[in-house]
């Protein structure tokens, strides 16, 4: 009963979240980049939450850097997946010197920490959102092909899959219609926490001030608010709703994950692969 | 040999494993095995686990690559073809699993499970496919209402039954049969048991039928062919290799019922094969120095 809440939480604030980044041209007061009035204004029925430094309006802001935030994720998420799960099948399945090879690669490429890597890439090339976004799927998929690939060996020996060999299948056709849909799950509870871990990662870039300075998104909003002494001058609402606004949807794809973690876990052992 | 057609003859059949990368150890898991099945007979295999007898299995239908040996079956030497041919070649033989639950795509539906081997050659339209499910289905003792279930909503011998129907959708000329009712209870043994030799007369299938249970291997066998570490220690007409055990080895299982108990890995000594010796028409033996 708990868990079956947590799961609907999450979901509805993750479908919120997407609702509010298709409608941020509807639902903004205010041009995000538009000067609205006296910068530093205190919320009032104007601004719901007050201008910045610049005079923006920082309720329209908040709205628009939605979009970003949850693009970078997304993004970033389905390059993971996509990558993690070709790779993970062709490896897993043909094993050999191929798995090897993938292996032994990433083994290499694991010991990359991924932020520090995207602060020295992004600082030096400057990418927009979406460069930046399959940036970080591509540095994330490796983890995502270890993922996948372990489930795959399992099931590259399952009796199914040799059945079907034996009715004379090729290999392509048992990766696309065995291996692969038996793997979904996975990928996508792998979705999800990627989706979580890169919207972090977008945060922390933006934070830093190297994120695409013609995106308006939550980083560099939080960046801005505390260079401009938001924190000394007590200027909560410039502050926090950026901050709550991450820690919201981060909690929830986190809760997600999870709850999908829980749901195909026993189903995986029933499936005895 | 005495005008026979041979529907399977398999030569000299070599399957080792080899595992670690610095330190590569090898393990021969069938060490050189040769018989013959003839039309519509069914050989059966007898040994402990992990005598061989599930890679010799896969190896006969190149599941596993042998490393060396010959297989011809009915006439086409299956070992020489290349794998694209060989696919086209696999329909005529085919192989069940012990478990069957594990043997069906869990995601898949008993329609799906069955019409599958169809589709992948192309055997008729969907409406032909559609009907030949159904007629499957029907012939291996299930009905409509299973048609849209899934593996964990089947029992074991249920499960049996669709890897059957699966498999004789390609109307194989050879099967291997890896214990496909050791898993199962003993009522459900012997249902699953008829069915198999039932249908194997009807499609007229030769098989292999390999087991450790020797009361199944007595009823199911037309011959039967004991296996250790890898080799055929004694071959020939059931009762007369049961009833009349010549090698020792036989005459122990024969005695007592055969312990599950695993083969250690050893290091690897091949000793040359002793011969095979006649004992009676049909019975082989190899040579014991004991």
């Amino acid at each position: 009963m708990a868990k079956r809440t947590v799961l609907a939480a999450s979901i509805g604030i993750i479908l919120a979240y997407c609702a509010v980044a298709l409608l941020a041209p509807v639902i903004a007061p205010y041009d995000p980049h538009a000067i609205t009035g006296a910068p530093l204004c205190p919320p009032d029925p104007e601004h719901l939450l007050g201008t910045n430094d610049l005079a923006q309006d920082i309720f329209s802001r908040l709205i628009w850097g939605t979009r970003a935030t949850l693009l970078l994720g997304f993004i970033g998420a389905a390059v993971t997946v996509v990558i993690g799960t070709a790779v993970g099948i062709v490896s897993g399945y043909y094993g050999g010197m191929v798995d090897e090879a993938v292996m032994r690669l990433i083994d290499v490429a694991m010991t990359i920490p991924i932020f520090p890597l995207l602060l020295i890439l992004t600082t030096f090339f400057r990418p927009g959102i979406y460069i930046t976004a399959v940036l970080m799927g591509l540095l994330g998929s490796f983890q995502g092909v270890r993922v996948i690939r372990s489930q795959v060996l399992s099931l590259a020996v399952a009796d199914f899959v040799t059945g079907t060999k034996a009715l004379g299948a090729g290999d392509g056709y048992i990766m696309a219609r065995h291996i692969l849909p038996n793997v979904l799950p996975l990928a996508g509870v792998k979705f999800v926490i990627s989706a979580q871990h890169f919207m972090l990662i977008g945060i922390g870039l933006g934070f830093l001030g190297i994120g695409d300075p013609s995106v308006v998104d939550w980083g560099q909003m939080i960046n801005r608010a505390s260079q401009n002494g938001a924190m000394i001058l007590g200027l909560w609402w410039w502050l926090i709703p950026p901050g709550l606004a991450v820690t919201l949807i981060s909690l929830a794809l986190a809760w997600l994950g999870y709850a999908c973690e829980d749901e195909i876990n026993p189903r995986l052992r029933l499936m005895r692969v | 040999m005495h005008g026979v057609c041979f529907m399977i003859e398999v030569n000299n059949i070599r399957t080792s494993f080899s595992t670690g990368f610095i330190r590569r150890r090898v393990v021969r898991a069938v060490d050189g095995v040769s018989f013959q099945v003839e039309e519509d007979e069914t050989l059966g295999l007898v040994g402990e686990s992990g005598c061989g007898k599930t890679t010799l299995g896969r190896s006969i239908l190149r599941l596993i690559e042998p490393d060396e040996g010959r297989v011809v079956v009915n006439g086409t030497d299956i070992t020489a073809l290349s794998r694209s041919d060989l696919r086209r070649f696999r329909p005529r033989m085919q192989m069940i699993f012990q478990d069957a639950y594990a043997s069906l795509n869990p995601r898949m539906r008993v329609r799906e499970s069955v019409a599958e081997p169809l589709k992948i050659h192309r055997m008729g339209d969907r409406a032909a496919i559609d009907r030949r499910v159904r007629e499957l289905v029907e012939e291996v003792g299930l009905n409509e209402e299973h048609l849209n279930r899934r593996p964990y909503e089947l029992s074991g011998g249920q499960n049996q039954r669709v890897v059957l129907a699966r498999v004789l959708a390609l109307r194989p000329e050879f099967i291997v049969a890896d214990e496909p009712t050791s898993a199962l209870d003993v009522s459900v043994q012997a249902q699953i048991l008829n069915l198999i030799r039932d249908l194997g007369q009807e499609y007229h299938m030769s098989c292999l039928y390999i087991s450790h249970d020797l009361g199944v291997i007595r009823a199911i066998s037309n011959r039967v062919a004991v296996m250790l570490e890898g080799r055929i220690v004694e071959i020939g007409k059931t009762a007369d290799v049961l009833d009349r055990p010549s090698h020792p080895y036989t005459r122990r299982l024969v005695a007592v019922p055969v312990r599950e108990t695993p083969e250690p890995l050893e290091s690897p000594v091949f000793p040359a094969a002793p011969a095979m010796v006649e004992e009676r028409p049909g019975h082989w033996v190899e040579e014991t120095t004991a």
